[in-house]
């Protein structure tokens, strides 16, 4: 037993005094978690580095009030305190202690906590009479006392303070501890460093405004209430707990709170809740989590259903047409601010900001629009046309706007780069070079000194090298291979398919600089132009990738398959060493499938053979690939015969030339080999999620997807509905199934725009911890397995890291330590999770970005691009909304303007617009004016021409208008020929079940029917092998794993 | 205080112990003289006392009478002060008849109750402040004060707890970690044969983590016992110091 002090604590509890007493054991073993440290500290893996000047020390309202600059990379060897942290946990809030604690364990901040509460030398009780903040400094200068004595003297440690009477008090105390204002810090140690210095002087000024504030009486908005009522209200049912999501195009008037933890068996509670109009919204912003108390019924509103002009800033909200009343309510508390860094900038005109400069705060526009106007305490005119950065720090019940703080500027407006960063920061992603400590850990490949591989490893490592014929199948210009596909046939007419995937784990150790730098960014994102790689590119494009004609390390799943219907025999899973030996393009392995020529040109791996060899080497690989495509096709079928559904979406590819500019956009096509590729690594994800699962019942990483709201489908069954199709949702091969009748001869449009709608009405799918969630909710219902996860794209996904993690572990005999438990694997989930919505997101407005830029330059009335077919969508009570497949754009087309215009056509080609009237049913709007009468039915074609709408603060977008009341001829026919039969096939998406109330039951039978004999189910349920319903829909694996998130 | 994190971030619960270590244990034996046995012990800030009678002759109805082995009657009490809010509790509550029926149980497999038939032992516990782990509390100070009355006993019952916070096991759990809502396993073991003699589980635990948990539990037990058969050893030396004097 080892020594132990007793201390006792007095505290008091809120309402009675109660004297509670609490055990404080001090002890001598407090590491000081410093590389310099002469004595024996344990210390842990986030430690301070020797090559520091010194050390610092921020006191108690230092940490919690200026995290946000110790949260620069450039401040490094921190040393935060117990006390510190606890003050900011509860004198500030959990947001802030949670952000500091991600910096120490940042591996490349340098920082470090101390529990200095705890250690014997430095904790004293608070004496009689003692406030808390001086106790608080006289513990930071002991601690500080402390550590100098600690490491003898070798490095100094500034304590930083905003109070000049402890400055004054302790300035001289101690050698080698020094106190310093943080203001003299920054200025004398960070000269260079200008944002350290605008964040500090916002602060300061935030902060100032903020004791200014708690004056003020005349109020905008009400009270929120504290948290205790909130959580009593809550459970009682009074107060109603969900996030808030804007209505972007309606910002100012309406947002929805979604319900938190919803389940689709009590529909009439189920719906959001509407928050109409700022007042009821109570200063809460998008992505908080509130607390809201329904209204009245009589004051219950409906959602707007006109298209509101861009430009109109101000509408009238009682003359909005609105659809049927939904619950309303009023935000009476926010329980989580989900504030993040927003892009901003100033008002057009000088004059704007005239007005806007009251009591030194500028006004600022932000650039997305379902934010508020912050206003920015700051005197800065040079970056008027420049977009910089905000964060929020409050907002004052008695201001219309929250408050703010500028962080730092991105650049001009207009450019691509400063757009490129505006997508970047509005879906917090933040991307920078590799550090180079990162890099030294990567092995090296140069000419002088070629990597190769060790020979310990082929030891360890089944060696395919001879063995078996690999070869990886990309789209071109790829340069991150990460798998690679292998069949052969074995004796008695089984078959043998490998599936071998870069054994990147090999190279990316736990808990390396690249493992955490890999962990933050979480994926790589794909813009429109460029990518940002989540693995230094000696990895991504060289030693991980697997490139044909050199040895590689891979991770392989290798099945024995049966004869004739493929089932699976054995499997084997295990560490490999593998030589591609081809590197083809989806376009050339379609090729050699179609016994088309090939060439050369197509496979260069043949250049230097005879004709002879050439053959031979030609009729193997093309055996392989047949052999392939046909397994991938059995085991589509056994997957849609589980329920699996395809949704479509239509990608667009941004075409640029040498010079970095946009030359074309072209819808992305499907070939029969792309949705081979992906069968087979969605066959290797089944079984990986399988292994995993059965070996780390509670820590193993999956991916599900929630169920649908059974509400979300109303839009999808209404619009089947104009056509007189029924769309049954009340399974998912119930949806599959309705989906494929919905074909309407005339126009192949009509199931793509259902299916699209079908993908809206889906949630994400999700990485989660198998410890989290009950076994029911496994399923992987879109495509029809039981258990899922990513294993097949390391190089590109973090969780396909951990996922190799945790396979390697399952197979080896020893324990690994390393393993993440349940818990931290839940806060990885939700890490990657969002990061990967984020990319998404990016990649979204990187593709609307380029869309808008492709349409700038083009003169809409010349232009023949501009002018295109469209496909009414959706009607609204002044528009409608259009779908245009040759770009695969989604948009709104006004009939009425601000002033009540409606639009009519005079000649063919001619528009104007007169005063009239819109009418709006069910299924078609219609334009009346004094002499004619138009009228839009849902689905019609028609055909529009599209603008860019200029705007300076926000993002520049398109807008359409209709120009023509009949298809665009030359359009239609272009497109659908060379698209032909690959028009069902765009985009399989994940789907989820719909009726929930069945759903756990027939998910449990399901389970078990994946592990019977599937031929048998085949033939018992009458299931032809034949391709031809179930063959055409399999999809690209790129387009599954970027789009499987939206 | 819902914010309150029971294991930080460095491995520290909230009164700076690590989760393998146990709370301060003093003890002491033979406080009273006119018991047959006595004890005293603080874990921490919970503090218990326990007296033995006996044995003797069974009192009261002589239907209670066993005819093969000793009848064991405890009573188990709380003091009004042992608690932050002072509050005089009737003696026959559910909690602390609850708490009886565990000791007599724990105490029956314990003691080598056919040595005595037709007696009685009797066993008082008082809790003089609560903070947390309560019955392992009265169990080892029950377990002194049996071996104080001389009353021959297979082994010291050792009694610990044991929580589960954040994926890490905590042993002797306090009352802020215990009201906490977590789960808790209470053991009472016979060290030497690592026997258990008494377990609860409050709470759920899976059943994946439950054998960590039980580990760090009866690692607890150990070291208690550990401590306990010293404070004996120390408390014989001195009665024998003590007779060789006179």
């Amino acid at each position: 037993m080892q020594k132990l002090d007793k201390f006792l604590n007095l505290k008091t509890k809120h309402g009675t005094v109660v004297r509670v007493v609490r055990e404080h054991y001090l002890r001598d073993d407090i590491p000081c978690h410093n590389k310099l440290c002469p004595q024996t500290c344990s210390n842990g893996p986030d430690c301070i580095p020797a090559n520091v000047s010194h050390i610092l020390l921020p006191d108690c309202f230092v940490t919690r009030t200026f995290a946000e600059i110790f949260e620069l990379p450039e401040f490094r060897g921190i040393l935060f305190l117990q006390t510190a942290l606890h003050s900011a946990l509860h004198e500030g809030n959990r947001r802030i202690y949670n952000r500091l604690l991600a910096k120490v364990h940042d591996g490349k901040s340098g920082c470090a906590v101390v529990a200095n509460e705890f250690c014997r030398d430095i904790y004293d009780l608070p004496e009689a009479g003692e406030k808390l903040s001086e106790w608080q400094f006289r513990m930071v200068h002991r601690s500080a006392e402390w550590y100098v004595n600690h490491l003898e003297q070798q490095k100094a440690v500034i304590i930083l303070t905003e109070n000049n009477e402890h400055f004054e008090e302790y300035k001289e105390k101690t050698k080698n501890v020094f106190v310093l204002l943080m203001k003299d810090y920054l200025e004398r140690f960070w000269p260079e460093l200008r944002q350290a210095q605008d964040i500090y002087e916002s602060l300061v000024v935030a902060l100032e405004s903020e004791t200014q504030h708690g004056s003020a009486n005349s109020k905008d908005y009400t009270d929120h209430l504290s948290s205790d009522i909130l959580q009593a209200g809550i459970k009682s049912g009074i107060y109603i707990e969900g996030s808030l999501r804007v209505n972007k195009y309606h910002a100012r008037e309406e947002a929805f709170v979604q319900r938190k933890g919803v389940d689709s068996k009590d529909n009439a509670h189920d719906s959001d809740v509407l928050v109409s109009g700022m007042k009821h919204r109570n200063r809460a912003i998008h992505g908080d989590v509130v607390v809201v108390q329904l209204l009245p019924q009589n004051q219950w509103k409906g959602k707007i259903t006109n298209l509101k002009h861009q430009s109109g800033s101000e509408e009238d909200g009682d003359s909005n047409k609105s659809s049927s009343q939904m619950p309303s309510g009023r935000v009476v508390g926010i329980v989580q601010r989900g504030w993040r860094d927003y892009v901003a900038s100033f008002p057009e005109d000088q004059e704007m900001i005239q007005l806007a400069m009251r009591g030194g705060k500028v006004l600022m526009i932000p650039w997305d629009t379902d934010s508020k106007d912050t206003s920015w305490n700051s005197s800065g005119s040079s970056l008027k046309d420049h977009r910089v950065i905000i964060r929020i720090d409050s907002w004052p019940l008695d201001s219309q706007y929250p408050n703010g703080h500028f962080v730092k500027t991105l650049g001009p407006i207009g450019t691509l780069e400063t757009e490129l960063q505006c997508l970047l920061v509005e879906n917090t992603i933040s991307v920078g070079n590799f550090s180079e400590r990162q890099l030294q850990e990567m092995p090296v490949n140069t000419d002088d000194n070629p990597w190769t591989i060790d020979d310990a490893e082929v030891g360890k490592r089944r060696d395919l090298r001879e063995t078996h014929l690999v070869f990886s199948i990309d789209p071109k210009g790829c340069e991150d291979v990460d798998d690679t596909l292998s069949v052969r046939q074995l004796k008695k007419g089984y078959i043998e398919l490998g599936v071998h995937i870069a054994d990147v784990s090999h190279f990316v150790k736990t808990k390396s600089l690249t493992d955490l730098e890999a962990r933050s960014r979480s994926t790589t994102v794909y813009l429109a132009d460029r990518r940002f790689d989540m693995l230094p590119a000696i990895l991504s494009s060289d030693l991980c990738s697997l490139i044909g004609g050199v040895d590689r390390y891979a991770v392989s799943v290798i099945w024995k398959l049966k004869p004739d219907t493929y089932e699976v025999e054995k499997v084997w899973y295990g560490r490999t060493i593998i030589s591609s030996a081809y590197k083809m393009f989806y376009e050339a392995a379609q090729m050699i499938h179609d016994e088309e020529e090939v060439g050369e040109e197509e496979i260069p791996e043949l250049t230097g053979f005879g004709e002879e060899e050439k053959r031979k080497r030609l009729a193997d690989l093309k055996w392989s690939v047949d052999k392939l495509i046909d397994i991938a096709s059995h085991l589509k079928a056994r997957r849609v015969h589980e329920g699996a559904v395809q949704l479509e979406g239509v990608e667009v590819k941004v075409e640029l030339n040498e010079q970095q500019e946009i030359e074309n956009l072209v819808p992305k096509q499907t070939l029969e080999i792309h949705e081979t590729i992906a069968e087979c690594m969605i066959f290797a994800n089944h079984w990986v999620a399988r292994k995993i699962s059965e070996v780390f019942p509670s820590c193993a990483l999956l991916r599900h997807h929630p169920l649908p709201r059974q509400e979300q489908f109303a839009d999808l069954v209404m619009s089947a509905r104009a056509k007189n199709f029924e769309i049954d949702t009340s399974s998912n091969k119930a949806l599959a199934e309705s989906l494929d009748q919905c074909i309407d001869q005339e126009d192949p449009v009509y199931n793509k725009i259902l299916r699209s709608l079908a993908t809206k009405a889906m949630s994400n799918a999700l990485y989660f911890s198998t410890g989290s969630l009950s076994e029911d909710q496994y399923f992987h219902y879109g495509l029809g397995l039981d258990l899922y996860t990513h294993f097949t794209s390391p190089i590109r996904r973090y969780a396909d890291i951990i996922v190799h993690r945790l396979l390697m572990a399952a197979i080896s005999d020893e324990p690994d330590e390393d393993l993440l438990g349940n818990i931290e694997l839940k806060q990885l989930c939700t890490h990657i999770n969002s990061r990967h919505r984020s990319a998404q997101n990016a990649q979204k407005d990187s593709q609307e970005l380029f869309q808008a830029l492709f349409f700038r330059n083009k003169d809409p009335e010349e232009d023949p691009s501009c002018t295109v077919d469209a496909v009414v969508r959706g009607l609204r009570s002044n528009g409608v909304l259009v779908f245009i497949p040759r770009y695969g754009i989604n948009g709104a087309a006004f009939l009425q303007d601000k002033s009540g215009l409606v639009l009519t056509f005079v000649d063919d080609d001619h528009t104007e617009w007169v005063p009239g009237s819109i009418e709006r049913s069910e299924y078609a709007v219609t334009v009346k004016t004094a002499s004619s009468e138009w009228t839009y039915r849902l689905f019609e074609h028609i055909t529009v021409r599209i603008t860019v709408q200029p705007s300076r603060v926000h993002s520049e977008t398109l807008k359409f208008s209709v120009v023509k009341k009949s298809p665009f001829k030359a359009d239609l026919e272009g497109k659908f020929q060379s698209s032909g039969q690959g028009l069902r096939t765009d985009i399989v998406k994940e789907v989820t079940t719909a009726d929930k109330s069945k759903s756990s039951s027939e998910m449990r039978e399901k389970v078990v029917v994946m592990g019977k004999d599937v031929s048998e189910l085949q033939k018992l349920y009458h299931q032809t092998k034949e391709k031809d319903s179930l063959y055409t829909f399999l999809q690209n694996l790129h387009e599954l794993n970027l789009s499987d998130d939206r | 205080m819902a914010g309150l994190e029971l294991l930080s971030d460095q491995g520290f619960r909230l009164d700076g112990r690590r989760p393998h270590e146990l709370r301060k244990i003093q003890c002491k034996m033979g406080v009273f003289k006119q018991a047959d046995g006595s004890a005293y012990i603080e874990q921490g800030n919970t503090k218990a006392l326990a007296t033995v009678y006996g044995p003797h002759e069974v009192t009261g109805s002589r239907s209670k009478i066993e005819h093969d082995k000793v009848l064991i009657n405890c009573q188990y009490s709380m003091a009004t002060f042992s608690t932050g809010e002072r509050r005089s509790r009737s003696k026959g509550d559910r909690k602390s008849q609850e708490m009886q029926l565990h000791l007599k149980k724990t105490f029956e497999a314990a003691i080598l109750t056919q040595l005595y038939p037709r007696s009685q032992i009797d066993i008082y516990v008082q809790i003089l402040q609560a903070d947390g782990g309560n019955y392992s509390a009265c169990v080892n100070a029950a377990t002194l004060a049996i071996i104080d009355a001389g009353i021959p006993m297979k082994d010291f019952v050792c009694a610990s707890t044991a929580g589960f916070v954040s994926d890490t096991p905590i042993v002797d759990i306090s009352y802020l970690e215990e009201s906490q809502g977590g789960p808790e396993l209470v053991v009472a073991l016979l060290p030497k044969s690592d026997q258990i003699v008494e377990f609860q589980v409050n709470s759920r635990l899976h059943l994946d983590n439950f054998e960590n948990v039980l580990d760090m539990a009866v690692k607890g037990c150990k070291d208690i016992h550990a401590v306990l058969s010293r404070a004996v050893k120390e408390n014989v030396s001195e009665l024998a110091s003590h007779m060789n004097k006179t």
